[in-house]
């Protein structure tokens, strides 16, 4: 009879043990949310940063034609303009490197796009999975506190 | 890119792309008996392609994840298709609506076999980032091109990356989960 009654204190002090971590999993779960609010901001940034990066490939590219038509105007211009050629040249040779390097950048903010909305989403649905794990416990704890009449 | 032989089966592989294609069916067309062909996607990008209004929504389990990327052009075809007349509902509102009803049918199919899964809500997508999907290391990248009534055409790809291996095993034919909808819901 004894070790029925122990038995049972044992399951019992086991249970509490197990609410107990339930506890803590769900304060896990409040930093879920805090993450998530966070990866929410850094997302919204990243499509910002995206955004001003197709206005400034917009510039680079404006900037490439109007150099060439400035290199073609020195040339037309003849011996007169010698030295604007040179200066022609120069800046066709800098807006083809802003060209280049905003090209870049636009790849690297598409890659930051994805990984950060990919991140996120990842972190959402991960939520959710703890989420739903935690109420198995709980239903789980409910089963063994009604099976012995606790 | 194949499926990574100790990562996925070949099976497991067909089994995901037929709930997958299930679920488009079973979602994108307005009438069930709509003409429908969806074909692999392997290559000759459209120059369409980065006008297009991109959504991706993630399936999550322990083992893996899987990426569901839809795409849609804002075109004439599209509109008459997807908006009745006097529809007081945007494109984009139907679009987010039905890919989540679509990823909601898939992620049922698989959650027979992994009881733990989860799905986000969906996010646009800069249509530039699917050419940046292999940033990801995915262990399968598959890209499909949806035809309805040969005048809409979507575009849809699967990019699954794994922690693990793991098997699906097929939906028996018996279960049909398609008329279940995919819920929008508030994290």
């Amino acid at each position: 009879m004894s070790e029925v009654c122990n038995d049972k204190e044992g399951l019992v002090q086991k249970i509490a043990a197990l609410e107990q971590s339930i506890v803590g999993l769900k304060a896990l779960a409040v930093a879920f949310e805090r993450w998530h609010e966070d990866m929410i901001n850094l997302t919204a940034q990243t499509r910002d940063m995206n955004s001003n990066g197709d206005d400034l490939a917009s510039i680079a590219r404006h900037l490439v034609m109007v150099s060439v038509n400035a290199a073609i105007e020195a040339a037309r211009a003849g011996d007169v303009a010698k030295g604007f050629v040179v200066v022609a040249a120069e800046v066709k040779s800098q807006a083809q490197h802003v060209q280049t390097l905003s090209n870049d950048m636009r790849k690297t903010l598409h890659k930051s796009e994805l990984l950060t909305t990919t991140t996120f989403q990842d972190i959402q649905a991960g939520g959710k999975m703890m989420m739903a794990a935690i109420s198995g416990l709980e239903r789980m704890v409910k089963d063994l506190r009604d099976g012995m009449g606790a | 890119m194949a499926w990574g032989p100790d990562v996925i089966s070949d099976a497991s592989h067909e089994n995901i792309e037929h709930a997958f294609h299930h679920a488009i069916r079973g979602n994108f067309l307005v009438d069930a008996n709509d003409d429908c062909r969806i074909e692999s996607d392997a290559g000759d990008p459209d120059p369409r392609d980065i006008e297009q209004k991109v959504l991706v929504i993630t399936i999550s389990s322990f083992v893996f994840r899987l990426l569901v990327i839809f795409g849609i052009l804002e075109d004439s075809p599209t509109r008459d298709y997807y908006l009745p007349q006097a529809s007081v509902q945007t494109l984009e509102d139907i679009f987010a609506e039905t890919a989540n009803m679509c990823s909601g049918a898939l992620s049922r199919e698989l959650s027979l076999n992994f009881p733990h899964l989860a799905m986000s809500t969906p996010s646009p997508l800069n249509s530039r980032c699917i050419g940046l999907l292999h940033e990801l290391k995915p262990q399968r990248l598959a890209s499909y091109r949806i035809t309805i009534k040969e005048s809409v055409t979507l575009r849809a790809t699967l990019c699954l990356c794994c922690s693990a291996p793991f098997e699906v095993a097929a939906v028996p034919e018996s279960l049909d989960l398609t008329h279940e909808h995919g819920e929008l819901e508030m994290f």
